[in-house]
């Protein structure tokens, strides 16, 4: 008996076991459970992938979206619609991270109590959109597709975003069955999950590396005969612009002059600026990555780089990060990177506020500050300052050629230099056609709208 | 009448507030409540006084005596020995004194190299006669059984188990907390769950105290264990509460008839005789529920483990591991005897056989490690090759066949945040739930892992931590642990070789399953779709679980302490005291 009975320790192998699991469990929950609760599918966070709880506001305080019940978007139509790639939608197929990201602060989460709150108390996160301007940017987009984009380059707020096409998540369109394409790559955010060919936006990169690296290209003149060419390949013109400066030729955004241009940048210092100007990298904020831009030269002939300088070639850029090197330039060589959530607060308490974090010192405050005089030119001799009332616009315009039968998209950058509207914006217009003609009236409205909210502020 | 109903519609109004209050206090007041109830309940178990019985006295020629504490005593010249007699001519195991239900003894030869001596006569096998001189390698002694007279004298000396007053208070203190449970889940829940909720609860705390009267009336005091068991039932029932209401009365009825198996289970035992009776039967039985599964059997998930009955889904593998620990139970005249080892082998074999056929990978687990408590317990330095190789092919073939529905859980193990939302999804939900709970939990029906496959059995761990914190999760796992160790310690006091690998088999069933299910469900073991004892939602699971803890209580020796032991000192004088 004393035998079997002394043999009956061997349990506590298995107890031990069970009691080391445990243990290792409790170690595994006190280190790792704050990541757990927000992790992918968390059920008391997110529906799917996006948040599933507490409130969003946009930068005035009107209810953007709903979650302590069911998910109630904003009241308006149009502002549901605009709001909706920056909130989710319901099934989860528009990926909308920014929120989310702060799903931790909005529910206030500590390893003691968990996610539970007296009444299952809600969190607010506040956007640094506006969804009046969000309204006025969608509706001057109307149905074409695009993004519009504009932030404020000294603190880093995004007041506007919108992409198109968009629908209304309180009463979803039938997108599959549909045979148009008017749906095309509709659960997409395209301000930071899309690029696009630049075309003559880009001239502003070319622009800005001249500047940085070719001495006295300020006074240097090229011809412009409609036509620069590379044995058969060739550069052209719509017209003949004559004897271009640097300065003139970015305002008549002249191809000839930027192929001589870029011959004078060359292509290793092409291949330098662009990456000290991150123009091609992802911007990184609230969760969220945007897409990486593309500018490769590496086996470019001759035509093909100066092609590349004039934003073709296989230039692709992001709208968010394209937006935010407009910022740098208006903010003398450098900016405050962009965000989208300001505020996260539980009841009374505030668990997160944003800060403004600045970019590094891409160019030189010399290069920026000539930048901003020779875009400021282009508004003036081009574009129209009448379009832009009471405020000191600058900008580039771009029509990017897709190839094909593609009508060209019209693309539209630039910055307010005033002040008390530090603002950089972007607009791309797909299959929108010339460049100016197509952005200008859309920017014209939203910029004024802009400029209401910071007033009313 | 009208300020009454401006009251009543001011107490309406304010709902929302007093529940919120309510589940405030509750989520800090149950754990604070089951920390008290079980600590009364553990220190019991885990430190009460080891007080032998005393059964015989063997006097040797040389004048020195020895206690007999045991109804099977092994006499023989090794240390572990329970009469150690370090004399050369005696064998290292020579002799086996075994007691018998009627007071009786016997004295069996245990294969020894010189054999025993009755009153001069050699026997391999002897009842043994008042003064009858035993000689065990040349040593003469006389076994001298303790009288009633003084069988009585030991009960009254030995500390009883457990005290009526304390067990009450801890009943009140449990049917409190079944109350408060009750309470909170009517606050949040819907009108037409209200039946099941209160049947659900209120049914617990009726067997409860029906199970301690009945106790009262045969004069059994030890009610630790029930409690705990009944603690995790009620548990149990919140989470099924929350997951699945109308289910409620469902598993009442299923601890019902756990409660009555717990009966027969303890009844069978309680006399040595009749439970080796029972060991044939249950044998049988254990093969029977197998092959009835494997012919009439419904496969679910993936594993053919489930009986249709008249509308009732039984898992018969359950009620065959109950059968498997009779079958493994041996007293210690057996246990010397190499045939007996062999054929429970056998058996084990045949059981392994089938399980492999019904690629039910938890239950194979769980008759593996059971299987390894008693080959552990069962062998000497003989079989312990055998049994080595006999586990080796038992994993093996569960190995192979089984592999293509293993090798999936296997591949996800500790890589389930990589596949969040499909082999990872059910441990990555309940992991989430758990944190999303915090130590002391989100409240009654606040938990949202409901929506996920099988919440209340193989998850039970976690639903029980979303909604009433970690703290209650981790009392679970400590109940079953206080469990285990209990039938550690109460081993050495057993009666016979049979109870104690009832016990330890049982406690390592118990144990296996709750390492499968808890460990299983927070990812530092595979997940293999084990009921965790007495809490999972599960009908065969509860039953077999009740039917456990008796083979734990047959093992429990303290005063007065289980209906599954004969009283001491009621023998009947078949002679008169001289």
């Amino acid at each position: 008996m004393n035998r079997v009975s002394r043999r009956a320790s061997a349990v506590f192998l298995l107890i031990a076991i069970l009691v080391g699991g445990l243990g290792f469990f409790l170690y595994e929950y006190f280190t790792l459970a704050d990541q757990w609760v927000v992790s992918a599918g968390s059920p008391h966070i997110y529906n799917s992938t996006n948040i599933g709880c507490g409130q969003v506001v946009d930068r005035s305080g009107l209810m953007l979206l709903d979650l302590t019940a069911t998910r109630v978007y904003a009241e308006n139509e149009t502002v549901r619609k605009a709001t909706l790639h920056w909130l989710g939608d319901r099934e989860g197929r528009i990926s909308a991270p920014a929120v989310s990201t702060y799903a931790k602060e909005m529910t206030g989460y500590d390893m003691v109590n968990g996610l539970y709150s007296y009444g299952n108390a809600a969190g607010q996160a506040v956007l640094t959109l506006s969804s009046e301007i969000q309204k006025t940017a969608l509706e001057a987009l109307g149905d074409r597709k695009g993004t519009i984009g504009v932030y404020n380059y000294k603190t880093g707020e995004i007041l506007c975003a919108v992409t198109s096409p968009v629908y209304d998540p309180d009463q979803v369109p039938d997108i599959e069955g549909d045979t148009t394409d008017r749906y095309e790559g509709i659960y997409l955010n395209r301000f930071t999950q899309s690029t696009y060919v630049p075309g003559s936006i880009f001239k502003a990169v070319t622009t800005a590396a001249a500047l940085e690296c070719v001495p006295d290209i300020q006074e240097m003149t090229f011809k412009c005969s409609g036509v620069y060419a590379y044995g058969k390949d060739k550069v052209t013109c719509a017209t003949a612009h004559g004897k271009q400066s640097l300065k003139t030729a970015m305002a008549n955004s002249c191809n000839c002059a930027y192929a001589q241009i870029v011959e004078k940048i060359g292509k290793e210092n092409m291949i330098r600026y662009v990456e000290q100007f991150q123009v091609m990298e992802s911007v990184k904020f609230d969760g969220i990555t945007t897409a990486q831009g593309n500018y490769d030269v590496t086996n470019a002939a001759a035509v093909q780089l100066a092609w590349s300088g004039i934003g073709q070639h296989t230039d692709l850029v992001n709208p968010c990060r394209f937006m935010t090197f407009m910022g740098a330039i208006a903010g003398g060589g450098k900016a405050a990177e962009p965000y989208v959530v300001s505020q996260v607060s539980l009841e009374e308490e505030i668990t997160y506020t944003a800060e403004t974090t600045e970019t590094l010192r891409i160019m030189s405050a010399e290069t920026a500050e000539i930048l901003q005089t020779y875009m400021r030119n282009n508004v003036q001799t081009v574009y129209g300052t009448g379009n832009f009332p009471g405020l000191t616009v600058c900008a580039k315009s771009g029509t990017s050629q897709l190839g094909g039968d593609e009508k060209d998209n019209a693309m539209f950058a630039g910055f307010v230099t005033d002040e008390q509207y530090p603002l950089a914006f972007i607009v791309v217009v797909e299959h929108g056609g010339f460049g100016s003609s197509t952005c200008v009236p859309i920017l014209s409205k939203v910029l004024a709208s802009c400029k209401a909210v910071l007033d009313a502020a | 009448m009208e300020q009454f109903s401006e009251a009543l519609q001011w107490f309406a109004q304010a709902k929302d507030t007093y529940i919120n209050v309510y589940i405030g206090i509750l989520r800090y007041l149950i754990p604070a409540l089951s920390v008290l109830l079980l600590w009364r309940c553990f220190k019991p178990l885990l430190w009460f006084k080891r007080e032998p019985e005393i059964w015989a006295w063997l006097y040797l020629n040389d004048g020195t005596k020895y206690a007999i504490t045991h109804w099977e005593n092994v006499i023989g010249r090794h240390k572990s020995s329970d009469v150690c007699i370090d004399f050369p001519t005696v064998s290292r195991n020579h002799a086996v004194l075994t007691r018998y239900d009627d007071g009786s003894w016997t004295i069996t030869d245990a294969n020894s190299k010189s054999g025993i001596l009755v009153n001069g006569k050699p026997v391999s096998i002897c009842a043994l006669e008042a003064e009858d001189v035993i000689t065990v390698g040349g040593i003469d002694m006389t076994l001298m059984p303790i009288t009633a007279r003084q069988e009585q004298l030991m009960s009254q000396l030995r500390t009883k188990a457990g005290n009526g007053f304390d067990t009450v208070a801890n009943m009140l203190l449990l049917t409190l907390m079944q109350c408060l449970l009750c309470l909170a889940f009517m606050l949040g829940g819907k009108i037409e769950h209200f039946p099941y909720i209160l049947m659900g609860f209120g049914g617990i705390a009726i067997c409860q105290w029906l199970l301690l009267i009945f106790y009262a009336l045969i004069r059994r005091s030890a009610f630790e264990l029930e409690t705990v068991a009944f603690f995790l039932s009620t548990l149990g029932m919140a989470v099924i509460t929350t997951i699945a209401p109308t289910e409620t009365v469902k598993q009442l009825i299923a601890l019902g008839i756990g409660l009555l198996t717990f009966m027969l289970v303890g009844w069978s035992l309680r006399d040595l005789e009749r439970a080796k009776k029972f060991r044939y039967l249950a044998t049988a039985m254990g093969i029977g529920f197998l092959v009835i599964t494997l012919l009439f059997g419904q496969e679910y998930h993936g594993a053919k483990n489930w009986l249709l009955i008249g509308g009732f889904t039984i898992q018969p593998s359950e009620l065959s591991k109950l059968c498997f620990v009779y079958a493994g139970a041996s007293t210690m005249d057996r246990l010397m005897n190499k045939r007996n080892l062999i054929l429970f082998i056998g058996y084990s074999v045949v059981i392994c056989g089938f399980l492999a056929l019904m690629n039910d990978f938890g239950t194979a687990l769980i008759f593996f490690v059971a299987f390894l408590v008693i080959a552990y317990l069962r062998s000497g330095s003989v079989g312990t090759i055998g049994l080595a190789c006999t586990s080796l092919g038992f994993a093996g073939v569960i190995a192979i066949k089984i592999a293509p529905h293993a090798l999936r859980r296997f591949a996800i193990w500790r890589h389930i945040w990589e596949d969040p939302y499909d082999l990872g999804f059910q441990q990555t939900r309940a992991i989430m739930c758990i944190a999303s709970g915090g130590l002391f939990g989100l409240g009654a029906g606040r938990g949202r892992l409901k929506n996920v496959f099988a919440a209340d059995s193989d998850l039970a761990f976690a639903s029980l931590s979303e909604e009433w914190g970690l703290v209650m999760g981790v009392l679970a796992v400590f109940c079953i642990v206080a469990i285990a160790v209990f039938a550690i310690r109460t081993a050495v006091l057993a009666r016979s070789s049979f109870y104690i690998i009832g016990a330890c088999t049982a406690a390592g069933i118990m144990l296996t399953q709750a390492i499968l299910n808890c460990l299983g469900t927070v990812d530092v073991l595979p997940l293999t779709g084990v009921t965790f004892p007495f809490l999972s939602n599960g009908g065969s699971s509860m039953i077999c679980a009740w039917g456990l803890l008796a083979f734990i209580k047959a093992a429990d020796t303290r005063q007065n302490a289980s209906f599954a032991v004969r009283l001491t000192g009621n023998r009947k004088e078949e002679r008169p005291d001289e």
